[in-house]
Order: C-alpha cells, then sequence, then structure tokens
C-alpha cells in the first residue's frame, strides 16, 4: 500500500511537470498581457520593467535591477540617505548617459561593470534599456534608463517552488514583524463573539483565527493548513485558485456587526458591514489611523462576506445530488433489466443506453435543456432563476441522466453476467425464492464490479461538469480549466491539472480500498497472493 | 436406420460396383466449408436493420464527401448583406430562391446552413477514420507486443499510471492551446495519447489468450511466435478489435463537437459540426433551425457508426456463425 502511495505521488509529480513544460515552455508568454490594463497605460521602458515584474512573480523568471543592487552597496554605508549621497546619484547617471550596452562598457563606471561580472559570472543575461527622451532632452514617459540582470527559471526549479508553496501550516513565527515580541506569539482558544462558540485565535500567525464555527456549510473552518495550487494569472488577477474556487459567488451581505476593538472596551456600537472579522490576516505594512480605532492589533485585513455558494460548492452540490439520483435509479432499473431479460422494459432500457452511449453528450444536454424549459418551465440560465432552487433543477437532471445509462448498461451487464454461475443454480436448487436468489447473490456479487467506482464519481463531483455547467451557465469549477485555456491563465490550468490529477489519484485508491473491504477475497497485498 | 431400409434395393448387383480405399484421403477429416469473413457478413447481413443503417451510412458519405466539391461552403459570402442573418428555411428560400442551399435556412453572419452542415460531416467522418486508424494500429501492434514481452510490460505499465492519471480533456486541450486548432494538429492532439487506452486493452486480451493452454502447446511443439501471434493469437482478437473500432469511431466525432463548443477545438478556417454547434447554442431557442441541424447530424452518424459497428463485433465472434 505505501509503495502505491509513494508511486501516486511520484505520477502527480509526473504529470504536474509535464504539464507545467508544455504550458511554461511551449506557449507565448506575453499573452498574460493581452487583457492587463496596467501594462496598456505603461509605455517604453516603463512597460518592459512592469513585464518582467510580472513574469516574476509568475514565476518565470528572476531579475535583479541595478537601481537595487546600488541600493545595497550603499545603504550600510549612508543610512537612509543613500540616495541623496553623491556616488548613488553618479552611479545611476551612467546607465541613463550612454546611448546603448557597448557604450555603456566602453564608459566604464565602476558600480556597472561591478554589476555586470558579478551577475554574469552568476550566469545571469544582462539586459540594457538606454533611456528614451524628446529632442529637447527631456525624457519620454516611461523613458527612465534600466539594466537588469535576468535568470530564466528552470522547469525544475519551478516545480520545486510550486512543491514548496504547495502546504503552508500556519505558525506562530510566520509574522516576520519586529513590532510583534516573542511573548505575544501564540495560540489560544477563546469564545468567539462573531459565532457565539470558541474558536482558536493565533497571535504572530497570519490569520487571527485558527479554527472557527461559522453559521454556512460546512460550519467548521481551519486557517492552519493551507493548500495553495496555484495563482490565477489574468482571468482572476493574482489570486489564489483556492480562494478563487471557495469564495461565494455571490455580492456582499452586510449585517450588523462590531469591531473588534468595540467589542473588546464594550461599546456597544454597532456598524451595518459586509466584513467578515473571521478572515482577518496580519497586515504587516503600517495600520491607519481609521484602523487603529477598530482593532485592537494589526490584524486588519479582511475579506467580505458574500451571499450564494462558491464555484466548489455550487459544482459539488450539483454533482452529489446527480451522483445519489443515478445510483438510486440506475442501479435498480439495471436489476429490472437483468431480470426482465429480452422483454418490453429490457428493450427500452437498452434503447436509451444507445441513445446515451452514441449520442455526443453535447446533444442530448441541449435536448434536456428544451425540453425543460419549453414543456416545463424551468429556467434556462441559472442567474436568471426566480427562485434559487429552480435553477439546480435542469443541471441535476442533465448529469444525472447520462449516468443513470451507464450504471444501468454495467449492472445490467454484470447481473447477466452472473446469472449463470453456479452457485446461482445451487441457490435455485436449494429452493431459494428468484426473489432471494436476485437479492441475495447476484445483485451482491454484480456490485462488486461497481464499487471500485464510487469513489469516483462522489469525488468527481468536486471538478465539476464542463458542458453542464457552460450550457446552463453555472458558476462552476467545471467551466475554470476551459476559460483558463482560452484566456492563456497558465497558473490556473496547472492548477487544475493538479487537482484533477490528486483527486483521480486519490478515487482510485479509495476505490481499491473500498473494493477490498466490500469483497474480503479480494487483498490488496500482492504478496498474499489474494490479488486476482 | 436407413442401411435397413435400402436393402431390398441391394440384391441386385449390378447397381453396385466397390470402391477402393483410399489411404490418403481417410487420413482427412471432412467438415463442411468454413469461411471466416463469408459467415461474419452472412450473420451481419441477416439483420435487416443493418441493411438499413448500411444504406443510411452509404448516403451520409456521399453526402459529405461526393457533394462539398460541388457545392463549395463559403461561410463569409453574405457577410456583408445583413439582411441575410439568421434567416428561417422558409425566409431564406423565399429570399434566394429553391435551391437545396437555403433549404435549411441561414446562420449567424448568412453563412448557408446545409452547405456547413455537408462540410462539417466531411470535417467529422475524416478526423474520425484518420484518428482511428492511427489510434488503432498503433494501439493494436504496441498492444500485442506488450502483451507479449514481460520486460516491455514493467515499462508500460509505468507510462500508462502515469498517463491515464493525467484527464483525457485536460491533456487535448493543453496540446491543442500549444500546438495550434487546424486539423492536423488537431489530429495529432487527439492521437498523441488516444492509442493508449486501446493499447493497454489489447494488452490484457493478449495476455489472456498468450497463456491458454492451446498457445502454450503450439509453444511446447516449438512453433515461431510470430505464427503463434498470426494463427493463434490474432484470429480470436478480430471480434474484440471491432468493438475496439466500434465504440472508437463515433467517440472522435464526439470529441470534435465538445472540444469545439468549450472553445478549444478546430480552427475557425475548418468547417465542422462541432463549431457549428458552439456558434448556434447562444441562440438556440430564437433560431433553432441552426442549431438541431448540426447536432442531428453529428447523433445520426454517431449512433449509425455505433450501431453498425456493435452488430459488427457481434457478427465477427465465431460463437454467433452456428
Amino acid at each position: 500500500m505505501l509503495k502505491r502511495i509513494l508511486f501516486s505521488v511520484f505520477s502527480l509529480l509526473v504529470v504536474i511537470m509535464i504539464v507545467m513544460l508544455l504550458v511554461y515552455t511551449a506557449i507565448n508568454r506575453n499573452v498574460i498581457f493581452q487583457t492587463d490594463d496596467t501594462w496598456n497605460k505603461k509605455s517604453n521602458n516603463d512597460r518592459a520593467i512592469y513585464e518582467f515584474n510580472q513574469y516574476r512573480k509568475y514565476g518565470y523568471l528572476t531579475f535583479v535591477d541595478y537601481t537595487n543592487f546600488l541600493q545595497k552597496k550603499y545603504k550600510p554605508i549612508y543610512g537612509e540617505e543613500y540616495s541623496s549621497s553623491k556616488e548613488f546619484i553618479d552611479d545611476k547617471k551612467a546607465i541613463s548617459e550612454a546611448k546603448d550596452y557597448d557604450e555603456l562598457i566602453a564608459n566604464g563606471n565602476a558600480s556597472v561593470q561591478e554589476f555586470i561580472k558579478q551577475y554574469k559570472d552568476k550566469g545571469y543575461e544582462i539586459k540594457f534599456y538606454p533611456k528614451i527622451a524628446f529632442k529637447t532632452g527631456k525624457l519620454k514617459p516611461g523613458g527612465t534608463a534600466y539594466l537588469l540582470a535576468i535568470e530564466e527559471k528552470s522547469v525544475f526549479l519551478r516545480l520545486w517552488d510550486y512543491i514548496k508553496g504547495f502546504f503552508t501550516v500556519e505558525t506562530t513565527s510566520m509574522v516576520k514583524d519586529p513590532e510583534l515580541k516573542a511573548s505575544d506569539r501564540g495560540l489560544k482558544l477563546e469564545k468567539d463573539p462573531y459565532s457565539g462558540l470558541f474558536a482558536i485565535t493565533g497571535s504572530g500567525t497570519q490569520h487571527k483565527y485558527l479554527l472557527y464555527f461559522e453559521n454556512r456549510f460546512p460550519f467548521i473552518r481551519q486557517n492552519f493548513i493551507h493548500i495553495n495550487l496555484g495563482t490565477s494569472y489574468t482571468t482572476y488577477r493574482g489570486q489564489e485558485i483556492t480562494t478563487v474556487i471557495n469564495t461565494p459567488t455571490g455580492l456582499p451581505v452586510k449585517s450588523k456587526q462590531q469591531y473588534p476593538l468595540a467589542i473588546q472596551n464594550n461599546t456597544g456600537e454597532y456598524v451595518n458591514t459586509a466584513i467578515d472579522f473571521h478572515s482577518l490576516t496580519y497586515n504587516s505594512a503600517v495600520v491607519s489611523d481609521i484602523e487603529k480605532t477598530q482593532y485592537p492589533d494589526k490584524y486588519t485585513v479582511y475579506s467580505f462576506k458574500r451571499s450564494g455558494l462558491s464555484m466548489m460548492e455550487n459544482s459539488f452540490v450539483i454533482g452529489i445530488i446527480a451522483t445519489i439520483l443515478a445510483y438510486l435509479i440506475g442501479l435498480p432499473l439495471g436489476i429490472l433489466n437483468a431480470r426482465h431479460k429480452d422483454k418490453l422494459t429490457d428493450k427500452m432500457g437498452n434503447a436509451y443506453i444507445i441513445f446515451i452511449m452514441a449520442v455526443p453528450s453535447l446533444a442530448y444536454i441541449f435536448l434536456f435543456a428544451a425540453i425543460g424549459t419549453r414543456v416545463f418551465g424551468l429556467p434556462y440560465k441559472f442567474a436568471t432563476a426566480k427562485k434559487p432552487i429552480l435553477g439546480y433543477i435542469l443541471p441535476i437532471i442533465s448529469l444525472s441522466l447520462p449516468s443513470i445509462g451507464s450504471l444501468m448498461k454495467w449492472m445490467r451487464r454484470y447481473m447477466i453476467d452472473q446469472m449463470n454461475s453456479d452457485y446461482v443454480k445451487f441457490a435455485r436448487a436449494e429452493g431459494m425464492s428468484e426473489k432471494e436468489i436476485y437479492r441475495i447473490h447476484i445483485s451482491r456479487n454484480a456490485m462488486i464490479y461497481l464499487v471500485h467506482g464510487i469513489p469516483a464519481s462522489i469525488l468527481g463531483c468536486f471538478v465539476g461538469a464542463i458542458i453542464t455547467e457552460r450550457v446552463y451557465s453555472v458558476p462552476g469549477v467545471g467551466n475554470l480549466l476551459t476559460v483558463a485555456i482560452n484566456t492563456h491563465d497558465n497558473g490556473i490550468i496547472v492548477a487544475v491539472a493538479a487537482f484533477y490529477t490528486l483527486l483521480s489519484i486519490v478515487s482510485i485508491i479509495l476505490g481499491d480500498l473500498l473494493l477490498a473491504r466490500y469483497d474480503p477475497r479480494i487483498s490488496l497485498n500482492s504478496d498474499k497472493g489474494g490479488g486476482r | 436406420m436407413n442401411e435397413n431400409a435400402k436393402t431390398p434395393a441391394a440384391s441386385q448387383d449390378d447397381l453396385f460396383r466397390f470402391i477402393d480405399r483410399d489411404a490418403i484421403m481417410s487420413e482427412k477429416i471432412t467438415a463442411p466449408r468454413y469461411s471466416y469473413w463469408k459467415s461474419v457478413f452472412r450473420v451481419f447481413f441477416r439483420k435487416k436493420t443493418n441493411i438499413f443503417m448500411l444504406a443510411v451510412l452509404a448516403f451520409i458519405f456521399i453526402a459529405a464527401f461526393v457533394l462539398p466539391s460541388f457545392w463549395k461552403y463559403e461561410p463569409f459570402e453574405n457577410v456583408t448583406k445583413a439582411s441575410t442573418f439568421n434567416l428561417s428555411p422558409a425566409k431564406a428560400v423565399a429570399k434566394f430562391g429553391a435551391s437545396p442551399k437555403w433549404w435549411l435556412g441561414t446562420g449567424s453572419v448568412g453563412n448557408s446552413i446545409m452547405y456547413g452542415i455537408l462540410a462539417g460531416a466531411k470535417t467529422s467522418l475524416l478526423l474520425a477514420i484518420i484518428c482511428a486508424a492511427i489510434n488503432m494500429t498503433i494501439g493494436i501492434l504496441l498492444g500485442a507486443v506488450w502483451g507479449y514481452s514481460k520486460k516491455f510490460d514493467s515499462v508500460m505499465l509505468v507510462i500508462y499510471n502515469i498517463v491515464a492519471n493525467v484527464p483525457y480533456i485536460l491533456l487535448i486541450a493543453v496540446l491543442v492551446y500549444i500546438i495550434g486548432s487546424g486539423f492536423w494538429p488537431f489530429v495529432f492532439a487527439l492521437t498523441v495519447t488516444g492509442w493508449l487506452p486501446i493499447a493497454y486493452f489489447i494488452r490484457t486480451q493478449v495476455m489472456v489468450i498468450r497463456d491458454r493452454e492451446y498457445s502454450l502447446a503450439s509453444r511446447c511443439l516449438g512453433t515461431p511466435v510470430r505464427r503463434v501471434v498470426i494463427k493463434n493469437i490474432l484470429p480470436f482478437l478480430t471480434s474484440v478489435i471491432v468493438t475496439v473500432l466500434a465504440q472508437e469511431l463515433p467517440s472522435y466525432i464526439g470529441a470534435e463537437v465538445f472540444l469545439s463548443f468549450i472553445g478549444i477545438g478546430l480552427s475557425a478556417s475548418v468547417p465542422s459540426l462541432g463549431r457549428m454547434i458552439q456558434q448556434a447554442q447562444s441562440a438556440f431557442m430564437t433560431f433553432p433551425w441552426a442549431f438541431w441541424p448540426p447536432v442531428a447530424v453529428a447523433s445520426i452518424i454517431t449512433i449509425v457508426l455505433y450501431l453498425m459497428g456493435q452488430n459488427l463485433a457481434d457478427a465477427s465472434d465465431p460463437r454467433t456463425h452456428m
């Protein structure tokens, strides 16, 4: 079993690496700026620098700016006023006077030479952007000169960074603020004024509330372990995917709440705000004067409470109801068709199975959509439903009907396979009734083949359904990948690939465990000789 | 007994003559003449529905491969005339005259739906045939070696276990995203790992037959591997291969429709059913004539291919030849 898990982890890494290799090396990287407003506003050299900054943020490369290099060089000598020192100004001037790279080297300022030599030796590529000026000598907008040393990140390094950032465990030494003394850091179990119950809070951790209760599903939430699958580049600019898919998609909801300081001082002062005080994180920048009147500490960064379900919840609710329906309807129908083989119900069932198997899924989903809206007057688009719950009906039906077909098909097939086996004949000879034989013997043995797929169909609900969600405009996870591909959002593509692969690996392992549990004849230990 | 019934006539000696026992002929076992493929087609054509479906398929093939060379599909011929956009069949015929070109109305840029469907069906069928040919050839050949060689098996299993973990849609999507969306890049995306499940399936089948008693007996008698593969294993696989083919062929048409629908399919320059469906889907309630015909054609092609394939697979199983 350990070997299996290790191999699964290995194949997960290989998959992520393959996807990264494909996505990062084969695609023109500047497509991420196509929809970037900041990029559009910048011009000339500033735009180039902005591009490098973004590339660094998204993990394409690392680079060092000449100004930063000077800053590092002179700060220890002159302190905070280094920028007015003569050496600093002279060294900065050296790059703004040169017309091109050759001239820069030929003029031979000592600092420039040092910078170039130091980073060339490290394997960096040196890039020089000379100043761009009007004929009058005035700088064009964004025309400042830049000297950079750039190092492209290799795929392996990028993979390593990705894996390193995968799990973050909150510790009390996470906040690197000298103002926060060691004696103040620690975890506390205290009464939570926002839920009325208890919560574990931390000081020195990134989040203030580490474990707390909430009045919405799943009621208890934690911030101890944080999973980061990757960062979106374009669609959800700069946001983490896990945050994107777990944040409710509705509008901010205001309610009467008290600020933490008001609670502490017991002022009884209420404000109408949508702030989710459970989401407070540490503010490592300067706390404003207003915030000082609201918060007792530096945990002042918040997000809003929003209405509705998150993308993940939308997909999961639709998926899980459809799956349960499919098992509840598909299995009995399969048993029924096997029992009455070649009768009318079986023939109708077969026609349905062929329809589902052969017709492209797109066709019948639209067919269901048309029938549902025309005949039953159900809302076509998820968001336009008068009652939110009505919007779920058609997606659930569209998702469950094909699974009913496939479950029916396999259940019927396995039942018929089992019907001629010796133990069934023996049971019949023993005088068991047909009903008992089907219920106790055949359907249980036929289920063995289907048990393996149950975890996959449950975990598959987290992935969402691509076509169904697109047709009914459901804000769910299923669309994430296709939107990411159409907007060249490499971060999401890698994240979704990792997420899909992780789920499929976990569901196969869970399926094996469930199978071994359901059928004691099956052993997962290959050396026991039980594996057939 | 028959002999006894004939005894009265047997008394007349001159009606009979002696025949020498042929020592060589008596060594041969007489059995009814059996030709495998003849029997396959005999069983296949016994079903009347198969003849009907074959006719439908022939009609589709002729319509898709012959007609577009006379009726050239030009999607942007009316792009400047807004009055030709989204016309229902009746209005289109009234506007342009009763040519078959306008029998199904016009699309969002005044394009002929009829010609578009024919050109799209050609693309879909070509795609399905080419992809199936490539995947099946690689899959069967590699699968046979994979099933027969134990060394190769251990290597391939690792590759299979890794690739099988990557969601198929994701892989195709990323590949199309990277190498572009023309017809041939699309074929490449569908075939780059598409053969792997087929090879894996064939491998399992080959392994089962490889260890059957008759195969072991042949090997003990010194039959060379090539002959064992060709004479012992391949004939057994015929019906299995046809079954796989029956599922593969329609699946590529479905895949094209699906991928075009989510926006990562064939590029705009290649007429395809998936693309027509994708373009018409946003207004499928208001302009149903632009949406349902390509859906229906794609569905008919896949259903006919699927059913015929299933029936051919049944017919190619020697147990049904009795």
